[in-house]
């Protein structure tokens, strides 16, 4: 049988370019991180909305259907949320401030040497290596005004002759959350500015001592300024954090009294959690989502530049 | 290829004489059980979720159940064992879901909210031909009927009086408050008791939780207040306005409560009578119990509420609950585990343990609830006892807690005058009438 001549056949042409190929490759491997954050964050997200867009009451299954902007309208109306919002701000503001404060001059004496510098550092962690529903309850007892630790102290003390409701009194309920918070956060900002501290490096604090700068120049030309990309990264996630942040506040007061501690984030959970109000509540949730990601473009706008200096 | 067919199929003749071995061995113990009651072949378990207010209550429903499954061999009862605060939202979140328990126990106040969803069992034709029908108190009946359907049995039933400490009222020289008492002799009586050196408070009000308002509306209803007349919420009348001042101003004007009341809630009113900080406190049998462990059984008794102004007093009336879902898998294993609660021995443990009150007639009327002290106060309180009219609409249930209660506090703490308070809660009833 002879043999049939082999004809060298023409390379067929791929469909796409080498370049394509490799691109499409790339994208590829990206799917698998794609469908986790689409599906874990993404997908949350557009959920939350559309359902902010129906009146879906758990209890009133009858009711269910497509109801436009209502839920938005009900918002702007909503005394409540107007002042559960005044109360988020105080509630921020007041907690990542003074956070801040603690946590650098903490971050500033643990970078000092000193003999039994690392207990000192590992018990300025506990309070944030403690949960937060354990630390609301610790704390729930010590404010207790009728056999709390506070009251005890302080009348012994001679201080306090009228028991307090520290949590009890609508003046004096969100400055008691606020100062647990202030409690619970000042190991955060503590271990960041002090590894921000870590970084700098000597030879500044060596040049600036032979030229004769004072501690406060010192502080004030090099501390300052090579922190300042820490401090504002810091600064913004704890404000998002603390902006989010509804355990504390619902295992001491639950909003209470007289919603003096309502914050955002605690309204939301009583409109899903107690009024299985689903619509109303995801409608919350897209307003808080759009306040946040306003105060995170004006923050990193006004910061602009800072977290690159080094 | 033809070898592994041979030696899978040993394999297989191998596997089936064993499993055949011991399924023999297993029906050995079929009538006479080893370790456990057995179960019928293929038998769906019955699911009751249980709404834990205390850890006590675990162990004496795990020990219920446990007798319940000794008893017969069809089926099993799983109880699922939830805490207070999340039970309603979880069992609202399963029927939503199309999954709920075959049978749960609730507080009656919830039943409403689910007949709403159209999720409930229609006990009535069962409950028609039970044995024990007629031995119930109409009263409680009532507390489980909506729109005409009996959608629960009431497994316990209870009402509000007062707690007082007896040790500290001979201590203080006080007489024991009379059955008859009027608004003046409860605010002397709360006065004599509050001795704030000694951190000791006259009257632990509630202020936090749905039982906030009752227990206000109690008084208010003592003046001739009520929350409904002709289907309109009238809630916010002038007798009601008077005589919330009345009792705000406990707290308010006369200090005869502790400071944290705007935060007390059940536990807080419980716990501060058990510690010794309040002398009287309001609320229903089921911590007569708790409270002989804490201050002692001889120190301590119940009177009911004080006659108003209008010489009028009523005592809410409410029902622990027994109650089936219609998507449930087993609903007559449902309804043979929930009507042997009913029965004697089962409701006596169930009751006694706790200090609630049985809802049948022959039980309730035994010498260990008929003579202990710490039940006279409920006892007496039965013949005006009224079933809360809080339970009208389905749609009121959650709405007190998350609107009305704020609206209480603001009251409590003098943001909100009582008239400008019930005017706003009346707002939120009438526009939740569903």
């Amino acid at each position: 049988m002879a043999r049939e001549a082999t004809l060298a056949a023409p390379v067929a042409r791929p469909l796409l370019s080498r370049r394509a190929r490799e691109l499409l490759t790339g994208y590829c491997y990206l799917i698998p991180v794609i469908l986790a954050l689409g599906g874990t964050v993404l997908f949350p997200i557009l959920k939350a909305m559309q359902m902010s867009l129906y009146n879906h009451v758990l209890i009133k299954p009858q009711e269910y259907g497509y109801v436009g902007l209502a839920n938005y309208a009900r918002l702007l109306h909503d005394e409540t949320f107007w002042l559960s919002l005044w109360n988020s701000f105080q509630w921020v503001f007041g907690s990542v401030l003074f956070q801040f404060l603690g946590g650098f001059a903490a971050a500033l004496l643990l970078h000092q040497s000193f003999r039994g510098r690392a207990l000192v550092r590992t018990v300025t962690l506990l309070p944030w290596i403690i949960p937060g529903v354990v630390v609301a309850l610790i704390w729930e007892f010590i404010y207790q005004p009728n056999y709390g630790l506070l009251n005890d102290v302080l009348s012994r003390a001679g201080l306090m002759t009228e028991r307090v409701a520290w949590l009890a009194n609508p003046a004096l309920a969100m400055p008691a959350v606020i100062l647990t918070n202030i409690w619970r956060g000042v190991p955060f900002f503590a271990i960041m500015l002090l590894a921000g501290l870590q970084a700098i490096p000597g030879e500044l604090y060596e040049a600036a001592r032979v030229d004769g700068a004072s501690v406060l120049q010192r502080f004030r030309f090099i501390t300052l300024p090579m922190l300042k990309p820490i401090i504002v990264v810091a600064t913004a996630t704890r404000i998002v954090w603390t902006f989010n942040y509804a355990d504390l506040i619902f295992v001491m007061t639950s909003g209470g009294p007289a919603n003096a501690t309502q914050i955002t984030s605690t309204y939301t959970l009583l409109q899903a959690y107690s009024n299985l109000d689903f619509g109303y509540a995801a409608t919350l949730s897209v307003a808080l989502l759009l306040i946040m990601l306003a105060f995170t473009v004006f923050y990193l706008r006004l910061t602009r530049g800072l977290e690159s200096v080094t | 290829m033809n070898q592994r067919r041979i030696l899978s199929r040993r394999a297989l003749l191998k596997t089936m004489a064993a499993a055949g071995t011991l399924t023999a061995a297993d029906l050995k113990w079929w009538e006479e059980p080893l370790l456990r009651p057995r179960r019928a072949w293929g038998a769906a378990p019955v699911r009751f979720q249980f709404s834990v207010p205390e850890p006590k209550r675990n162990a004496l429903v795990e020990s219920l159940v446990q007798r319940f499954n000794q008893t017969q061999k069809d089926f099993e009862v799983k109880v699922e064992f939830v805490p207070q605060a999340q039970a309603r939202q979880k069992l609202i979140t399963s029927v939503a879901a199309g999954s709920p328990p075959d049978c749960c126990q609730v507080w009656d106040n919830w039943v409403g909210e689910f007949e709403g969803m159209g999720a409930l069992e229609d006990l009535t034709p069962k409950v028609k031909d039970w044995k024990h029908y007629k031995d119930v108190l109409p009263l409680a009946w009532q507390t489980v009927t909506v729109k005409n359907k009996i959608a629960s049995l009431p497994w316990v039933v209870t009402n509000d009086a007062l707690y007082y400490r007896t040790d500290r009222m001979k201590e203080y020289g006080l007489s024991a408050p009379k059955d008859d008492w009027g608004f003046d002799d409860f605010l002397a009586f709360t006065k004599a008791f509050t001795k704030t050196d000694k951190n000791q408070y006259g009257f632990g009000m509630r202020g936090q939780g749905t039982w906030a308002v009752l227990y206000a509306t109690e008084f208010m209803y003592a003046n001739g207040a009520q929350v409904l007349k002709d289907g309109k919420v009238v809630i916010n009348s002038k007798e009601a306005a008077e005589a919330l001042d009345w009792y705000l101003d406990l707290f308010r004007k006369h200090k005869v409560c502790p400071p944290s009341v705007p935060t007390d809630g059940w536990r807080g009113i419980v716990e501060g009578f058990g510690r010794g900080v309040t002398n009287t406190y309001i609320h229903n049998s089921g911590s007569a119990e708790e409270q002989k462990g804490f201050v002692g059984e001889k120190n301590f008794s119940t009177v009911p509420l004080p006659l108003g102004p209008a010489k009028k007093r009523n005592s809410f009336y409410f029902s622990e609950t027994l109650t089936a879902f219609n998507k449930g898998k087993s609903r007559d294993g449902a309804w043979r585990f929930m009507s042997w609660l009913m029965e004697d021995e089962p409701n006596l443990m169930y009751t006694k343990g706790l200090g609630l009150l049985p809802s049948r007639k022959t039980l309730f009327e035994r010498p260990e609830f008929m003579h202990d002290p710490a039940y006279q106060g409920f006892i007496k309180s039965f013949p005006f006892s009224i079933v809360s009219p809080y339970l009208a609409y389905a749609g009121w249930g959650g709405k007190i807690d998350s609107e009305g209660v704020p609206l209480f506090q603001q009251a409590l703490v003098g943001k909100l005058s009582s008239k400008e308070f019930l005017d706003k809660f009346a707002e939120v009833l009438t526009k939740n009438m569903t």
